[in-house]
């Protein structure tokens, strides 16, 4: 009777395992197998086409461009602000209950959900104060900016990240021997020039891991970039963008990323065309297998070290 | 644990050695222009930290302040009146000198919890049974793959969820389950295509299944060897240590595990606007298990949906107030997940909304 029991909580715990690896085979083999005939050279350089008939609706190359801006930007706003908390929190901060409340405030806001980050993004940039961001609505009664740009995209983005890279750059600031401290100390060396010299150099690993886990988020996120960005499929600030004197304007214009093209040409979206949906999402997962694997490659490292 | 003349201590010394300390005689006077530079230092990150940390009471100040003209023009009606989409329509089409600021998000509110509610059923034992597993039961070759295709389902994004839901969960829903007698008896209700409550909930818990398992694995990786071994020692059977054992001393961390997955479910936008069919719509017990099969659509996902209301005012506002049920709810959960793990970590994978 008992045996019978004990085999049944075994063998649920043995489908369970089993059926989450093949979920997340099918997930992947399904999406190879829709995407990749769609995939090609031209599909990759080629610019999204509004367009009834699926064949001429053109390729991705502007959201993949989109893609890497916001990434980077979002990255760039996040690290120096992520960093310094960190670094504050595993190196300054005493454990006071106020630093207590800090690090709740910091937690809470990881569970925040995205779709809020963004309506609240969305919200802040409109403000006309707030124009530089994006660009003015004209001729509209009462003065608002258009709040849509890559720029309050990264910004937003940045804020979502926040909690997830300090985290982790704290843990990998944790995880450095405190014996390194303490010789850098002995040599006389201040403690600000201890951590620049010896803790975040020691700490890289670690870093890295929580950048590129920054990126993952980002990359993968749709709600932000749907309110913030707009639903514009190609970039929209003055042409051609690669010419310096158009950076920033581009920066302050809308475009789309890989997830927004993926939701537009879904049947929920209005570009109705699932085969190119399929393709963008090969694409995005590929990136997002590499930067995993970057992140695994990276924690074998730093494990290999401690030991 | 770092011998003398090691290679890293070594490379500390010369890295140190080649930066420009100052030369002896001025110590003194620096040291005094140093403490001070490092005090600024500190209060430079202290004042970033405070920032991170106040970010939280900003977004809670001015989405709910944004929210409140709409909360006060219907009180409780909000919460406890439907008619959300023919609302936002009228609200959206009104005059300029005459905004209408009615607006009930009852079905909302109900799609959140009902598809929050099915998700939790389906992942909570299938999570826990693959935690088990991969703590527990698993050969030590399966173990290293698992642990990597538990953190890739987490990283990956909630649209490719959508957009698998949308072309394979949805079409065998319609299928399967859905005849064209069902269609046309339901007809002046709804139309039943597929996009479904059911839907929401099947790709809902397959969204958040991978952080529960973080999480519970990690609960069942914290308890004390010891535990395990005493229980072994004294003739008990694997299987009953582990629900007699590990599960009691693992419960807060699978309960803020738990706890932490709800606040994910609540907050998903996309992939549940992509497969529950964007419609207003509560779901009726009344209709029998018809129930599952309807169309519905969350709070979070109104939000994306609804986004070209923005514009106008009142819609705007109307929209605030979902968000802001949203956020008080992920708060309130936020805070009894840390409660009952006593501040555990959060191992999310690279995931979005």
């Amino acid at each position: 009777m008992a045996k019978k029991r004990h085999f049944a909580g075994y063998a649920a715990c043995w489908v369970s395992g089993v059926l989450t690896l093949l979920v997340c085979l099918a997930i992947i083999i399904f999406l190879v197998l829709k995407g990749a005939h769609v995939l090609n050279w031209r599909f990759l350089t080629e610019d999204p086409r509004p367009s009834l008939n699926e064949a001429l609706t053109g390729g991705i190359l502007a959201p993949l461009i989109g893609t890497v801006f916001l990434t980077t930007l979002g990255i760039c706003f996040a690290l120096p602000w992520a960093l310094a908390t960190a670094i504050y929190l595993a190196e300054y901060a005493e454990d006071t209950p106020w630093v207590k409340t800090l690090r709740t405030g910091i937690d809470v806001l990881a569970g925040v959900p995205t779709i809020v980050f963004a309506i609240f993004g969305l919200a802040i940039f409109t403000h006309p104060g707030l124009a530089f961001f994006s660009t003015m609505v004209e001729g509209v009664e009462n003065a608002r900016a258009f709040g849509r740009s890559f720029l309050v995209a990264a910004f937003t983005m940045a804020m979502m990240v926040l909690p997830f890279v300090a985290k982790s750059i704290e843990e990998a600031i944790r995880a450095v021997p405190v014996t390194y401290k303490e010789a850098a100390f002995a040599l006389g060396i201040s403690k600000w020039r201890t951590i620049r010299m010896v803790i975040l150099p020691a700490a890289a690993a670690g870093i890295i891991t929580g950048v590129v886990l920054g990126i993952g988020r980002i990359a993968g996120d749709t709600a932000i970039v749907w309110l913030c960005l707009g639903g514009s499929m190609t970039l929209t600030g003055p042409q051609p963008w690669w010419e310096p004197q158009n950076w920033l304007a581009t920066l302050q214009n809308t475009g789309s990323t890989l997830t927004t093209y993926i939701f537009y040409s879904s049947p929920a979206g209005e570009g109705n065309s699932p085969n190119k949906a399929f393709g963008a999402g090969l694409v995005l997962i590929v990136i997002i297998l590499a930067l995993n694997a970057v992140v695994d490659y990276l924690g074998r490292f730093t494990r290999l070290k401690e030991e | 644990m770092v011998p003398e003349g090691s290679p890293a201590q070594t490379a500390v010394a010369g890295k140190l050695a080649a930066g420009k300390e100052p030369a002896f005689q001025t110590v003194v006077v620096s040291a005094r222009r140093r403490s001070i530079k490092e005090a600024g230092i500190e209060k430079a990150l202290f004042a970033f930290t405070i920032l991170s940390s106040i970010l939280i009471f900003l977004i809670m100040f001015f989405v709910i302040s944004k929210a409140i003209p709409v909360l006060q023009a219907n009180g409780f009606s909000f919460v406890f009146s439907g008619g959300w989409d023919e609302h936002f329509v009228n609200a959206w089409l009104a005059p300029a000198g005459e905004p209408s600021w009615r607006f009930g998000a009852l079905p909302l509110i109900a799609g959140t919890l009902y598809t929050t509610a099915g998700a939790l059923l389906i992942a909570l034992p299938f999570g826990l049974g693959c935690a088990i597993f991969l703590t527990e039961l698993c050969p030590a070759r399966l173990r290293k793959p698992l642990e990597s295709t538990v953190r890739l389902l987490a990283a990956i994004p909630s649209v490719i969820y959508g957009l698998v839901g949308l072309l394979v969960v949805v079409p065998l829903i319609a299928d399967q389950l859905i005849s064209n007698e069902l269609a046309l008896q339901m007809i002046n209700v709804c139309a039943l295509d597929g996009t479904s409550l059911l839907a929401g909930m099947i790709v809902l818990s397959m969204m958040i299944v991978p952080i529960f398992i973080a999480l519970a694995a990690d609960a069942l990786a914290a308890v004390p060897r010891r535990y395990k071994e005493a229980s072994l020692a004294l003739g008990v059977s694997h299987w009953r240590t582990i629900v007699k054992v590990m599960l009691p001393v693992a419960r807060n961390g699978i309960l803020a595990g738990a706890i932490l997955a709800a606040g994910r479910a609540i907050g998903e936008a996309i992939a549940l606007s992509m497969v529950t069919g964007s419609v207003a719509n509560l779901p009726s017990v009344r209709h029998g298990l018809v129930f599952f099969l309807e169309p519905m659509r969350t709070l979070a996902s109104t939000i994306i949906d609804n986004a070209e209301g923005m514009s106008v005012a009142t819609c705007e506002a109307a929209l605030f107030a979902c968000a802001s049920f949203l956020l008080v709810a992920c708060i309130i959960l936020s805070l009894f997940a840390r409660l009952a793990a006593g501040g555990i970590q959060r191992k999310g994978g690279a995931a979005g909304g």
